[in-house]
């Protein structure tokens, strides 16, 4: 029982339905009180005010006719036949001697007080519970007029046990609610719990089920399977980025041990075997490049380094690559040439950011012909800074645009790389919450690396 | 004040003869990879130092302590209780500034930044090219001998002035753009001994990515065709499968 208990109060639909029972209880019965008292104690009023009145006529009768008179006034309203279930009524002459009246009195309540007092006294014969007010008349004798509460107690207790039955069966169905909210709730959650148990077992595509119910649950089912959406699809991102490293890693690799046997396996190992092991050299040492390189992509994809993350000018980075590159156009023949917007800063990694801007420039220097000229501008706008690179090369057909920015992907084969610059450079706009924007500039390519704009104000 | 002359060795430095037994540079290799400390061990003897290979973490460190190095190659990764990085936290903290390279498979920035914090001077990611790693070591023990500020630097009849920032050759004045004037610094301040490309484009540049080019190549041509005029003496060389060298005499021939 114990352990039920527990296990009912550790939930919290239970628990919450119990205290939203406990609080309707609790209404009730102030309800109830309120109105007990309200019912009951308006009556009892009621009746003392008639009390006082027939007081205040009787004694006024007195006062006109003399106590004879009075007794026999009395005598007819206790033989009239109203009230004569409740009502009391005595005389006393001023000796202490009962003249009238239907009460067996004891001694002890005949002193005359203010107010009107609750005794158990002897009416008709019958012990009862009576409110009395007993008043001093002008002739030295006392009145006592009264009513036999029987009937109001009985009222009473009937209303209070009607009460008490309405709160325990409000208590009922409180705690019968209580129960099955949690079922409810226990049902709903539960669906939800046996999806994340099945992908826990490995079944990925399992989805949370969608009732008809455009409830909570719902929406929360409906915000779960999204999850679980971009979950399934980041995973199949990551086999497939896994598929084309381990294609791109291991043709190498099957090439330097093909060539190796062959010239371990030749005829004239002396002059073979060298010239493998220099390849094997130079395959290794690029299959070494390419490892970096998509280390230090999934480092700007891991998001670690926007710890280091601080103001940088992109005119400084700017400036400084180009200077890394001008021999490098100069000898090629290229036109390289720049315009710089006033300061347009950015907050990010500054060693990121320039790598980023010589892949583009690179890029740019590679693809455009000897004579051509590559422009390379800043530019400030309220929200974003831009560097963008622009060259009169042969450009990027729009339909490749969409896929030079992923790992591997290459549309000139002939020209030496690994096509890894651009997908860095995507990975390293993206990790300062940018864009790599790439558009025709008819001929050749503008590359446009937008980053937010860091406002030092 | 002019940098001391210092016995060079194999193709790595500038002019042939071999060192005598006391000078020899003492090297400390904790590698647990034998087969990699011994390749690290063999290189540097043929360069003419005397190099000790140590695997365990706790030995090393013994040795570390107690006996003198001239350099430190550590792996980061050793089996055991005691890694690379507490070995370097802990010569540290005695007090020991022998110039460390750390070792490691561990390429992430946060990685060598890790390390560089630990305390080492040149932070080296595996795999590596020996002629890399011999150069640099090369690079730390010059640079923990020379520590006094250079005034000037001369190398044959190329001076190049430190504070004025001006170099000339035969009295021939020949100007330079800054960051030419600091390759061609750079390179006088390791002359006798081959620098690599990396190791320019981290010091020169302060990048320390690996741009798709060899951009670096065309930055020596063109300071090359300025320093080194037709029919004057060549100062600076390349150095092949290794990088550049800045010497009087040309790089020399292998052993």
């Amino acid at each position: 029982m114990s352990v039920a208990l527990t296990r009912w109060w550790t939930s919290i639909a239970f628990r919450q339905a119990l205290i939203y029972g406990a609080l309707v209880v609790l209404t009730m019965t102030v309800l109830l009180v309120v109105f007990y008292a309200e019912t009951v104690g308006e009556w009892q009023r009621r009746i003392d005010r008639q009390i006082d009145a027939t007081t205040q006529r009787l004694v006024e009768y007195d006062a006109r006719q003399g106590m004879d008179a009075l007794a026999a006034h009395i005598n007819g309203l206790l033989g009239d036949g109203v009230d004569s279930d409740t009502e009391v009524y005595v005389l006393l002459d001023p000796a202490g001697r009962k003249v009238v009246g239907n009460l067996a009195l004891a001694p002890a309540i005949i002193a005359p007080r203010s107010g009107i007092i609750e005794r158990y006294v002897l009416r008709a014969g019958r012990p009862s519970e009576s409110r009395l007010r007993i008043t001093p008349l002008g002739g030295g004798g006392v009145l006592i007029v009264g009513r036999d509460m029987q009937d109001q107690r009985e009222l009473e207790s009937l209303i209070g046990r009607a009460s008490l039955s309405a709160a325990l069966i409000t208590l009922l169905m409180a705690v019968g609610g209580a129960l099955l909210f949690r079922r409810q709730l226990e049902h709903r959650i539960g669906a939800i719990r046996l999806t994340a148990a099945r992908i826990e077992r490995g079944d990925l595509a399992q989805r949370v089920p969608i009732s008809a119910h455009q409830d909570e649950f719902a929406r929360l089912s409906d915000d779960i399977n999204t999850m679980l959406d971009r979950i399934h699809a980041l995973m199949e991102g990551v086999r497939h980025v896994s598929n084309t490293i381990a294609h791109n890693i291991r043709t190498p690799l099957s090439r330097i041990l093909a060539r190796l046997r062959k010239a371990q396996d030749g005829r004239n190992p002396a002059t073979e075997l060298p010239a493998a092991v220099g390849a094997a050299i130079a395959e290794i040492e690029d299959l070494n490049v390419v490892f970096d390189k998509l280390l230090q992509i999934a480092e700007v994809e891991a998001g670690a380094r926007r710890q280091s993350f601080a103001p940088v000018s992109l005119n400084a980075i700017a400036v400084n690559v180009l200077e890394l590159y001008d021999a490098v156009a100069e000898a090629k023949g290229l036109k390289l040439t720049h315009a710089l917007d006033h300061e347009p800063m950015t907050c990010g990694d500054g060693d990121l950011l320039a790598n980023a801007m010589a892949n583009l420039l690179d890029n740019a220097i590679k693809y455009t012909r000897t004579g051509g000229a590559v422009h390379v501008d800043t530019r400030r706008d309220a929200a974003a800074v831009t560097i963008t690179v622009r060259d009169d090369g042969r450009g990027i057909p729009s339909s490749e645009r969409a896929r030079v920015g992923t790992r591997f992907y290459r549309l000139d084969r002939s020209v030496p790389g690994w096509g890894l610059g651009l997908a860095s450079v995507t990975a390293i706009a993206r990790l300062h919450g940018g864009r790599l924007v790439l558009e025709d500039a008819e001929p050749g390519l503008i590359a446009r690396l937008v980053l937010p704009a860091f406002d030092s104000a | 004040m002019l940098l001391p002359a210092r016995a060079p060795r194999a193709r790595y430095y500038a002019d042939g003869g071999g060192p005598t037994a006391d000078a020899m540079q003492r090297c400390l290799i904790i590698e647990d990879d034998a087969e990699n400390a011994g390749y690290i061990a063999e290189g540097l003897r043929e360069l003419g130092w005397q190099a000790v290979g140590c695997g365990d973490g706790l030995d090393a460190l013994g040795r570390a302590t107690r006996e003198s190095w001239d350099v430190i190659v550590l792996d980061r990764m050793l089996p055991g209780e005691v890694d690379g990085l507490s070995i370097l936290t802990t010569l540290r903290a005695l007090g020991q500034r022998t110039p460390v390279l750390v070792l490691s498979a561990l390429a992430a920035t946060d990685e060598r930044v890790r390390g560089l914090k630990a305390g080492c001077d040149d932070y080296l990611t595996k795999p590596f090219a020996f002629s890399e790693l011999a150069a640099r070591i090369e690079a730390l023990v010059r640079r923990a001998q020379s520590g006094e500020q250079l005034r000037e630097m001369r190398v044959a009849d190329l001076r190049v002035d430190l504070i004025s920032r001006s170099v000339e050759r035969s009295g021939r004045p020949i100007p330079l753009q800054p960051r030419e004037f600091r390759l061609l610094a750079y390179l006088l301040m390791h002359q006798g001994r081959a620098v690599t490309r990396t190791m320019l484009l981290e010091s020169v540049w302060d990048y320390r990515f690996d741009p798709q080019t060899n951009i670096i190549d065309v930055h020596i041509s063109r300071l090359r065709s300025k320093i080194d005029r037709d029919g004057e003496r060549p100062l600076i060389h390349t150095v092949r499968g290794v990088g550049y060298m800045v010497s009087a005499d040309g790089p020399g021939k292998p052993p």
